[in-house]
C-alpha cells in the first residue's frame, strides 16, 4: 500500500523551474533512501512531502488525501519531518520533548511516551537535557517524538550526517525496527553509498530530476553513480571497496545489496 | 516520568510558598515597619493607600515582564530576547514620556493609555519589519526590534535634552521604572491587560513549546508557526504595555527571570509561564520594598534594585551550569 | 469623607451668595508644614515658621536648623509614606523641581498642598506673598517680598543712572556656568538670566533653547564673553573649573581675570535673592 506518492510534481523557488514532473511513491513499511549531489533537490523533495513547501503543479498524496487538504493536526498524525540540523540549544529534557508528540493527538495514541523511549533506547534518559546527549541520541529522541505523534510517514533530512559509525548503525537498526514493527514508512536523504546499499529502495536525483530508482543493487551501479555525481574514473575502485564491505555485511546476515 | 512531574510540582509549590512569605514581609517593610497585628487607623491608611497598591503593581509588573520575556525568548529562539531588547518597552515609554512632557492630562489614565498605544504601535512596526519573504523570521524580527528600540530611545533622549518642562524629571523616572507614586487607579486596566495577555499565552502554550524547537518541527507537529508566533507576540506586547504603563521601563526581569525559572523546573511552557509570573512579580516586589526601606526616606528605583539582587544570582547559575 | 461633604456644602452656599473667605477659604493657619524643596524651606524659615516645619527633603541645607528636621526623601522622588506618617497640615512644593504627580497624589490622600509657581525673578515677591497668605504669615511675607522688590529696584536704578558704556557692568557680555564639565550654563527663562539682565549684563547663552543648556565650548570662545560667572554647584568649584578655564584661556575674560566664583544665592527663589543680586552686581563691576 502506498503512503507517500508524488505525481507529476513541479516546483520552483524563483522564476526558473527547479523540479519538473517528478513522480515516485513510498510504500507502507518501506525504508527508502534519497541520494544525489548537493543542490540536487533532496531537501526540497522532503519539504514538499512534509507540506512545508507547496508544489506549483502536480499532486502529493499522503495516505488517502493530498497533503494540502489536511488540517495541521491531521497532517501531523500522517507525516513527520525532521530537518538535518536539530537545535542544540533547545532547552528541553528528553521526556518533555517526546511528550510534545502528544500535541496533535486527541486522546488515542499510537505509542505512549514510555513505549517510544524504550523503542529508541532512551528510557533511562527521560530527565536528561537534550544538550547533554550525543548527536545520535538526540536524533533518536526526536524520532521518539515523531513516533508518539503517530506519523505514518517519517521524513528525515540527512539523519546520518555527522554521526560516527556506531551511531550510524544504531540509527539504521532503529529505523529498520520502526519500519518492520510499526509499519511506518521512512523516507530519508543520505550521502553514504555503503548505508544506501542497506536500505529497501533508493531514489537518485540530480537537478530536480529522478535519475534512477529501485533496489540498491540495481541503482548503485558504476555507471549510474558516475553519472549522478559527475565522477571521474576512480569511481570503479570506490564502488568495488563498498561492494566488498556490503558482501561482508550480507554474510553477517545484514541486509545489503549492491 | 512520574518522578519528574512530582519534583517539578514540588519546586513550583515551594517557589509559590516562598513568594507568598516574601510578599507579606515586603508589604510590612518600608520607611516604617508595619506590624500587621496592630492595625490602628493610620497604619491602615498607609497600608491601603500606599503600600498595597505599590505591592500589587510591583507584582503585576514583574509578573508581566517575566512572562513576556519567557514568551519572546521562546518565539524568537533567542536567549537575549525580552521586551526591552525588542523595543516594545521603549515605544511605550516614549509615548508615555511625550504625554508627561507636553502635559497631556485630559484624564488620569491618559498617560498609561499612551504607553499602551506606544507599545502596540512599536510591536506592530517590529512585526511588519520582521516579515521577510518567507513570513516572520526570528533573526529579522530581533534585528528590527533592536533597531527600532535604539531609534526610539534616541528620540526620547533628544526630546529630553531640548525640553525644559517640569514633566522632564518625571519622564526620566518613567524610564528607569518608578513605583513611588503608584495608586489603585492604574490597577484595573493593567490587571485586565495582563490577564488577557497571560490567558492568550497559556492557550498557546503548546505552540510556544513547539516554536522553541524551530519552525520546521513546529509545522511537523501540526502548528502554523507564523500564526502561533503572531498570537504569542500580541500576548507579550499586551503584558509589556500594561507593565510599562503602570510603572515605566524595567529591563532586567524580562531577560533573566525566565532563564532562572527554566534552570529549576525545565522549559515546558505550561510550567515556565506561570512560574515566570510568580518569580518576576516577587522579585520586583522585593526590589521595591528594599528600594523604599534601606535608604529611607530616599526612594531607590525598583528596577535598579531588582538588577542588583538578580544579577549575582544569575551569574551564580551560569557558573553552576559550566561545572555541570 | 465627611469633611469633603461639609466642604462641598459650604462651597455651594458660597455659590448662592456667601463670602468665600468667610467659609471655604478660612482654613486655620497650618501647624505642621512639610517642605519639598530647599528654596521653599528657606522661605518658610525666613517667614519665622521654622518651628512648624516637621519635614524637609534630604537636600534642604539652609538654614542650619533645617538640617535637623525629619527627612522625607529627595525633591523628585520623596517618600509618600514618610510624608503621610508626619501628618502634615500642608505640604509646600514648587513647580520647578517637584513633579506634578506628587501634588496630585497628595491631594488624593487628603493632604493639602501649596505649589509655589513663580519661576522668574519679578514674579517671586508675589509668590512669596501668596505663600505667606496660605501659611498665615502675611506680615513677614510682605517684608520679605518687599526686600526682594527693593533689591531689584536698586540694581535697575543704579543702571539707569549711568551710561552703558562705562565699566559698571553695563552691556558686558557674560556667561553663567552652572557646571563646567560637561559645560552647563544658565539659559533663558531662569532667575539667573533675569538677574543678569537687570544688572546690565548680556547673557551670551540667552538664545539657548532650554533653561539650562549644555553649551559648546566653541560657542563660548566665538561669543567672547567679557565675564565668566561660576556658580557654586560643589564645594570646590575652583578645582572643577580648571580644565574649562584652560580651554578658553585665549579669551579676555580669562586673561584679565574676570572670573567670578559666586555663592548659590541666586539658584533658589528665596530670601537670599537680595544677597545674590548684590554679589552679581559686584562681579559685574570687576575691573
Amino acid at each position: 500500500m502506498t503512503t507517500l506518492e508524488f505525481t507529476n510534481v513541479s516546483f520552483s523557488y524563483g522564476p526558473e523551474r527547479f523540479m519538473d514532473q517528478l513522480s515516485f511513491s513510498v510504500a507502507e513499511g518501506e525504508l527508502v533512501g534519497l541520494m544525489g549531489p548537493n543542490g540536487a533537490g533532496k531537501s526540497t523533495i522532503l519539504k514538499l512531502a512534509a507540506g512545508l513547501l507547496s508544489p506549483q503543479k502536480g499532486i502529493i498524496m499522503i495516505g488517502e488525501h493530498a497533503i494540502g487538504t489536511y488540517s495541521g493536526k491531521e497532517r501531523a498524525q500522517q507525516v513527520a519531518y525532521l530537518p538535518q540540523i536539530l537545535d542544540l540549544q533547545a532547552p528541553f529534557r528528553v521526556g518533555e520533548l517526546v511528550r510534545m508528540g502528544e500535541y496533535p493527538q486527541n486522546g488515542a495514541q499510537a505509542l505512549t511516551v514510555e513505549e517510544a523511549l524504550l523503542l529508541v533506547g532512551l528510557q533511562d534518559k527521560t530527565n536528561t537535557h537534550l544538550a547533554e546527549l550525543s548527536g545520535g541520541e538526540r536524533r533518536r529522541a526526536y524520532i521518539a517524538m515523531t513516533l508518539v505523534q503517530g506519523a505514518r510517514v517519517l521524513l528525515l533530512d540527512e539523519p546520518l550526517a555527522s554521526l560516527d559509525i556506531k551511531y550510524q548503525f544504531d540509527l539504521y537498526r532503529l529505523l529498520k525496527d520502526i519500519v518492520r514493527e510499526k509499519k511506518v514508512s521512512v523516507f530519508m536523504s543520505l550521502h553514504d553509498i555503503g548505508m544506501g546499499a542497506m536500505l529497501d529502495r533508493l531514489l537518485l536525483v540530480k537537478h530536480g530530476r529522478l535519475i534512477a530508482q529501485g533496489d540498491p543493487g540495481s541503482v548503485l551501479t558504476d555507471e549510474i553513480v558516475q553519472d549522478t555525481y559527475d565522477l571521474n574514473d576512480s569511481i570503479g575502485l570506490y564502488m568495488a571497496a563498498n561492494r566488498s564491505v556490503c558482501r561482508a555485511l550480507a554474510v553477517a546476515s545484514l541486509q545489503c545489496r549492491m | 516520568m512520574k518522578r519528574d512531574n512530582s519534583s517539578t510540582f514540588l519546586i513550583a509549590a515551594a517557589l509559590c510558598a516562598a513568594s507568598l512569605c516574601i510578599i507579606l514581609v515586603s508589604v510590612a517593610s518600608g520607611p516604617r515597619l508595619l506590624n500587621p497585628f496592630i492595625l490602628d487607623s493610620e497604619t491602615c491608611r498607609t497600608l491601603l493607600a500606599i503600600r498595597l497598591p505599590r505591592t500589587a503593581v510591583a507584582l503585576l509588573m514583574g509578573g508581566a515582564l517575566g512572562a513576556s520575556g519567557a514568551i519572546l525568548q521562546g518565539i524568537f529562539r533567542n536567549p537575549l530576547a525580552d521586551p526591552y531588547i525588542l523595543g516594545i518597552s521603549s515605544g511605550a515609554s516614549l509615548a508615555a514620556s511625550f504625554g508627561l512632557m507636553f502635559g497631556i492630562s485630559l484624564f488620569t489614565l491618559s498617560v498609561p493609555i499612551l504607553a499602551f498605544i506606544g507599545a502596540i504601535a512599536t510591536g506592530a512596526a517590529v512585526v511588519i519589519l520582521g516579515h521577510g519573504w518567507k513570513g516572520l523570521q526570528p533573526e529579522r524580527l530581533l534585528l528590527a526590534g533592536v533597531g527600532i528600540g535604539f531609534f526610539l530611545s534616541a528620540v526620547l533622549m533628544l526630546v529630553m535634552t531640548i525640553s525644559v518642562d517640569d514633566g522632564l524629571k518625571r519622564a526620566i523616572l518613567w524610564m528607569s521604572g518608578d513605583l513611588s507614586m503608584v495608586d489603585w487607579e492604574l490597577l484595573p486596566a493593567g490587571l485586565l491587560l495582563i490577564l488577557g495577555g497571560l490567558g492568550l499565552a497559556l492557550t498557546r502554550r503548546r505552540g510556544l513549546n513547539a516554536l522553541t524547537l524551530g519552525d520546521d518541527i513546529a509545522h511537523s507537529l501540526g502548528f502554523n508557526p507564523i500564526r502561533e508566533r503572531l498570537f504569542l507576540f500580541i500576548a507579550a506586547s499586551l503584558m509589556t504595555a500594561a507593565s510599562v504603563s503602570m510603572g515605566g521601563v524595567v529591563g532586567f526581569i524580562g531577560l533573566v527571570v525566565p532563564h532562572v525559572v527554566r534552570r529549576h523546573v525545565g522549559s515546558d511552557a505550561v510550567v515556565v509561564l506561570p512560574l515566570s509570573v510568580v518569580a518576576g512579580g516577587t522579585l520586583l516586589c522585593v526590589a521595591d520594598a528594599i528600594g523604599r526601606t534601606v535608604a529611607a526616606p530616599l526612594e531607590l528605583p525598583a528596577g535598579v534594585i531588582a538588577a542588583l539582587i538578580g544579577s549575582p544570582y544569575f551569574i551564580y547559575l551560569l557558573g553552576q551550569r559550566k561545572t555541570h | 469623607m465627611r469633611c469633603n461633604v461639609t466642604g462641598l456644602m459650604l462651597c455651594l452656599l458660597f455659590l448662592i451668595g456667601w463670602s468665600e473667605t468667610a467659609l471655604c477659604g478660612a482654613a486655620p493657619p497650618p501647624k505642621r508644614i512639610i517642605s519639598l524643596a530647599p528654596a521653599m524651606t528657606e522661605i518658610i524659615f525666613s517667614l519665622g515658621l521654622g518651628e512648624r516645619v516637621v519635614g524637609v527633603t534630604t537636600v534642604c541645607d539652609r538654614p542650619d536648623e533645617a538640617r535637623s528636621k525629619t527627612k522625607i526623601g529627595g525633591m523628585a522622588n520623596p517618600s509618600l509614606e514618610a510624608i503621610v506618617a508626619l501628618k502634615p497640615d500642608i505640604v509646600v512644593m514648587t513647580s520647578d523641581g517637584n513633579p506634578k504627580a506628587i501634588s496630585e497624589r497628595l491631594r488624593k490622600l487628603g493632604i493639602r498642598t501649596h505649589v509655589f509657581k513663580s519661576r522668574r525673578l519679578p514674579e517671586i515677591p508675589a509668590g512669596i506673598r501668596e505663600m505667606g497668605q496660605t501659611l498665615g504669615a502675611q506680615p513677614p511675607a510682605d517684608v520679605l517680598a518687599g526686600n526682594i522688590e527693593k533689591a531689584i529696584r536698586d540694581v535697575s536704578s543704579s543702571l539707569r543712572g549711568k551710561s552703558s558704556r562705562t565699566n559698571n557692568g553695563g552691556g558686558r557680555k557674560a556667561l553663567f556656568v552652572i557646571w563646567p564639565s560637561p559645560l552647563i550654563v544658565a539659559g533663558p527663562g531662569t532667575i539667573l538670566d533675569d538677574a543678569m539682565k537687570m544688572s546690565g549684563l548680556r547673557n551670551i547663552a540667552a538664545d539657548g533653547k532650554v533653561a539650562y543648556p549644555r553649551f559648546s565650548v566653541e560657542a563660548v570662545i566665538e561669543r567672547q564673553p567679557d565675564l565668566i560667572l561660576i556658580g557654586k554647584g560643589h564645594d570646590d568649584m575652583k578645582t572643577l573649573a580648571k580644565g574649562f578655564l584652560k580651554s578658553i584661556n585665549m579669551l579676555d575674560a580669562v586673561k584679565k581675570g574676570r572670573i567670578c566664583f559666586m555663592d548659590d544665592a541666586l539658584y533658589r527663589p528665596g530670601p537670599r535673592i537680595p544677597v545674590g543680586m548684590a554679589e552679581l552686581d559686584r562681579c559685574g563691576k570687576m575691573p
